[in-house]
């Protein structure tokens, strides 16, 4: 009797976090298709502010941006991370920990010194050379740096889970290096790789703080317009587009998750 | 031995050979040789201490040892995994010391079968042959033959998951000799099987070889998986060969104590005193007919008998009877004489089976003992 009870109270508190987590998205979802122009009162189902947003060109401008963004910097951050996580695999043995913590201090510092240290080194060399105006390029490039830690990981990991004798089995039958890179190494950490795209992906969309500081006068991604906007207070315009967002990053973790899990015996 | 390791000057007509289809999955088999190969791993850790071996063409060689003897090593440097420290290798006649493994016609049956994940049964017994670059229809075709050789079935089109242990020894015996290979290396391969598969697949490997006629190079730790298999034995320790031989002669008249003992011998005795051919043994004075000149004796469990009452005669001993396993085919004794204990093995053959604490005579034949070195 007492077991039941306690079942239920874990339950309870489940659902209680369930609520905690998504009730407040779940209010932006809603008044995104209220039909009233007040916060305050929900006066019936419309569509009128999402018409809206497809007519105003600055949040179409800062979408395309976000996407610009996430994509180059997610194929970027792809090929460096890819190469940085088979070399931590190929050298795993050696005491290279020093090294891997250095590519992980990314992670671990605060977004806002990071995007500072960003926005310094940025300004500093634009001065000296003229190059790194700020714009999407300099977002690009801080993006990529901080997703690539991300990507190494993941690639190491499924490197990891690989059995070491597929490398010298590959080398056996006649696959010379380049073919062994294109038949056996790209196929074998395919969903790992789909994984790590898609979210750098989340991640660079994301995104506020470090794009804040790297964006330049005509790059505002999503976040940046927000933050702008929403000074003049929260408009349901405002609703409709955190809810497109959160639609949009929910698939790319889904997709994410999916290929993180599929599990290849 | 030099004139042999000179290199091909018809590489490119070889290769071009290699890539031709021959109506049975035979060839002409490949001779290996190694000269002084050695192989060590860090500062400390030697895996071969100067190899010398001759494998002839079409053999099926064992490579036999403990863990840690430098078997798996030298059976790596054979596929060109590992690299010599020092040393020549050629296989065919061809000096391969430096030829990378993509590059050698040498195949491995790798001992977690090393099947890739990715791909589909059908897809990695092709894997080899696609690497060389051989049209999709031959490389089918190819299949196709190697797959009704080994019996494969619809294995063909299983997921690689979807396979049970002897399913993928089989498939990964296939991949490799699909490329009909010069050799063909088979690291331990039947060590993750249960008992009964693994007489089966020893059978089935053996009788694939002798139908192919290829070279096979076996490593193994198992003395009986050796004995069974081998047309000729190499007894490695510590990266140093014991002693090379075909299996009657390194189990009957192992080189040393360290292979005697590898090869399940436990009566073994040290000679105190030899007067001619009368060894003096803890056992007793014992008559061997052609005594060599190593100081331990060997008696083998087998050669013995056991006779009731008492001694009456040259070679024959005292026992007591303290340990007996019935084991239906024979029974294993363990006997007391003396201070020392030795082994016998008796066939069931309806005679009488002495029992536990019984007084017993061991008749010891002359021309069974053999002598060997420490």
């Amino acid at each position: 009797m007492r077991k039941r009870t306690l079942k239920r109270g874990l339950t309870g508190f489940w659902w209680f976090t369930l609520a905690f987590l998504y009730l407040p998205l779940a209010v932006v979802v809603l008044f995104s298709f209220n039909a009233s122009n007040s916060a305050a009162s929900f006066t019936g189902i419309s569509l009128r502010w999402y018409r809206q947003l497809m007519g105003n060109e600055e949040i179409l401008s800062a979408f395309a941006n976000s996407m610009v963004l996430a994509i180059v910097s997610s194929v970027i951050a792809l090929g460096i991370g890819c190469l940085i996580g088979y070399g931590m695999y190929r050298h795993r043995h050696r005491k290279l920990g020093w090294l891997i913590v250095l590519i992980y201090l990314p992670i671990v510092l605060p977004d806002i010194v990071f995007g500072i240290s960003e926005m310094a080194f940025f300004v500093q060399i634009h001065r000296l050379t003229g190059l790194f105006q700020p714009g999407l390029g300099t977002m690009i490039i801080a993006h990529v740096t901080f997703q690539i830690p991300f990507v190494a990981l993941i690639v190491y990991s499924r490197f990891v889970g690989l059995d070491p004798t597929l490398f010298e089995a590959a080398k056996d039958l006649y696959a010379t290096p380049v073919k062994r890179v294109i038949h056996f190494m790209l196929p074998t950490i395919k969903p790992a790789l789909i994984s790590a795209f898609f979210l750098s992906f989340t991640l660079s969309v994301d995104d506020f703080v470090i794009s804040f500081f790297t964006a330049g006068p005509e790059s505002a991604t999503l976040p940046i317009y927000i933050w702008g906007a929403i000074k003049k207070g929260v408009s349901p315009e405002i609703n409709a587009i955190a809810t497109l967002m959160i639609g949009a990053v929910a698939i790319a973790a889904i997709v994410s998750l999916m290929f993180s899990r599929r599990r290849q015996a | 031995m030099t004139d042999s390791l000179t290199l091909d000057t018809g590489e490119a007509s070889r290769a071009a050979a290699q890539q031709t289809e021959s109506a049975e999955p035979t060839r002409e088999a490949s001779s290996i040789e190694m000269q002084g190969l050695h192989k060590r791993f860090g500062r400390d850790t030697v895996a071969l201490d100067g190899v010398d071996l001759v494998i002839e063409a079409g053999e099926f060689f064992t490579l036999l040892g403990p863990s840690g003897c430098g078997k798996t090593t030298l059976l790596r440097i054979l596929a060109g995994l590992e690299e010599a420290d020092d040393g020549r290798l050629a296989i065919g006649g061809r000096d391969v010391t430096e030829t990378p493994p993509h590059k050698r016609s040498v195949n491995t049956v790798f001992q977690s079968y090393a099947l890739f994940p990715h791909l589909s049964v059908r897809e990695n017994l092709a894997f080899g042959l696609k690497m060389r670059g051989m049209p999709p229809a031959d490389r089918e075709a190819r299949v196709a033959k190697i797959a009704e050789f080994i019996h494969l079935g619809d294995l063909v089109d299983r997921r690689v998951d979807q396979l049970s242990g002897g399913q993928r020894q089989r498939i990964a015996l296939a991949r490799a000799l699909v490329n009909e290979p010069d050799v063909l290396l088979l690291d331990e391969p039947l060590s993750a099987l249960d008992a009964g598969l693994r007489s089966q697949l020893q059978v089935e490997l053996l009788r694939v070889q002798k139908r192919l006629g290829m070279t096979f190079v076996f490593v193994t730790h198992d003395q009986q998986e050796a004995m069974v298999m081998s047309d000729r034995i190499a007894v490695l320790n510590g990266g140093v060969i014991q002693q090379v031989g075909p299996p009657r002669e390194v189990y009957e008249h192992p080189a040393n104590a360290f292979v005697a003992r590898f090869m399940g011998h436990d009566n073994l005795y040290p000679i105190s005193a030899r007067d001619g051919d009368r060894l003096t043994t803890p056992l007793g004075v014992l008559s061997a007919e052609a005594a060599g000149e190593g100081g331990l004796l060997l008696i083998r469990p087998e050669t013995l008998d056991l006779l009731p009452g008492e001694p009456a005669g040259d070679n024959q001993l005292p026992a007591t009877v303290s340990e007996r396993l019935y084991r239906g085919s024979h029974a294993e004794y363990r006997l007391e004489v003396g201070e020392s204990t030795l082994q016998a093995t008796l066939n069931n053959r309806g005679r009488h089976l002495p029992e536990v604490g019984d007084r017993v005579t061991v008749r010891v034949a002359p021309e069974d003992l053999v002598t060997l070195s420490e």
